[in-house]
């Protein structure tokens, strides 16, 4: 066990200023129990209302994501499989979430985020009217509205592929202050 | 008709003369949480002359969004078909991100009548 670095765990998620951290099946119903501690976590630093719910809106759009398009199951129950977390660094929210996703989802997805990471609160309020008024494009399970509500919520964002293996590990970052 | 409050779906209370929803909404599934909600408005609206919304949201995810939109066009339908109805989306002050919301609905609104209300601050 002695490669298993507890301590160093918990000395990197306290470093790099972690708040709150998940990892491992993530369904809606363990979405709803972590929900309330998430909540507790971001008034611990006295942050207004309204930023704490644009960092809870942004953590409960990256989990959902999760357990929509991680294409990671577990065995038995089928349950998506990702990582998301908090932190809180120098009086700015970072919001992260990791999962894997098939090749095919993948150039959807860089198209859409690129095409988001482009436009302006201005041009993105507007995308996600006409979106609501649209409904959810073919391949979406939700709305399709997540990403658009992420980017209006967040200050900026960053997306990568990791393309190590087989299956594309999706990484999404958002910036909220 | 109520529909009870829960940590992750708002306060529900529907008569033949208003509508009242208060709280937060991020439902499990959202589709299974608001048909019921749809059904009973239908049954209520235009039962009288006037119908009066009260919406006071502190947090909605992307899917809910799409249940209020459905949730509006059906009013402004009605108001369209001579029923007299008035929403008041209420925000607490400095929640930009409800005040916009609210403004947003507003846009797609053009029969009803359609108030965006400062509520008072959290805890009030």
């Amino acid at each position: 066990m002695t490669n298993l670095d507890t301590v160093g765990l918990h000395e990197f998620m306290q470093r790099r200023k972690t708040l709150f951290c998940y990892s491992g099946p993530l369904t809606e119903e363990l979405l709803t129990t972590i929900s309330n501690p998430v909540r507790h976590q971001l008034t611990e630093n006295e942050t207004p209302e309204a930023i704490a719910n644009r960092v809870f809106g942004v953590f409960i759009e990256q989990a959902q994501n999760i357990i929509r398009y991680s294409s990671q199951k577990t065995r038995a129950a089928g349950d998506s499989v990702g990582t998301i977390a908090i932190s809180y660094i120098d009086d700015t929210f970072l919001i992260e979430a990791v999962n894997q996703i098939s090749s095919t989802q993948k150039s959807a997805l860089e198209k859409t985020l690129l095409e988001l990471s482009l436009k302006d609160q201005k041009d993105l309020r507007k995308l996600y009217r006409q979106r609501l008024k649209d409904g959810p494009p073919e391949d979406s399970k939700g709305a399709g509205l997540g990403f658009i509500e992420m980017a209006r919520r967040v200050k900026r964002f960053e997306f990568d592929f990791n393309d190590s293996e087989d299956n594309p590990m999706f990484v999404y970052r958002g910036w909220v202050e | 008709m109520r529909f009870e409050k829960t940590q992750r779906t708002p306060l529900v209370e529907m008569s033949n003369s208003h509508c009242l929803i208060v709280g937060e909404c991020y439902p499990e599934n959202i589709s299974e949480w608001s048909q019921p909600v749809l059904a009973a408005l239908e049954d209520c609206v235009g039962t009288q002359d006037s119908f009066d919304v009260d919406i006071e949201l502190y947090y909605f995810n992307s899917s809910s969004a799409k249940f209020l939109f459905d949730f509006f066009e059906f009013l402004d339908d009605k108001a369209d078909e001579g029923v007299s109805i008035v929403v008041n989306w209420r925000y607490r002050a400095e929640d930009d991100t409800m005040q916009e919301a609210g403004e947003d609905f507003e846009e797609d609104i053009e029969n009803c009548t359609y108030n965006l209300v400062e509520a008072e601050p959290a805890d009030a």
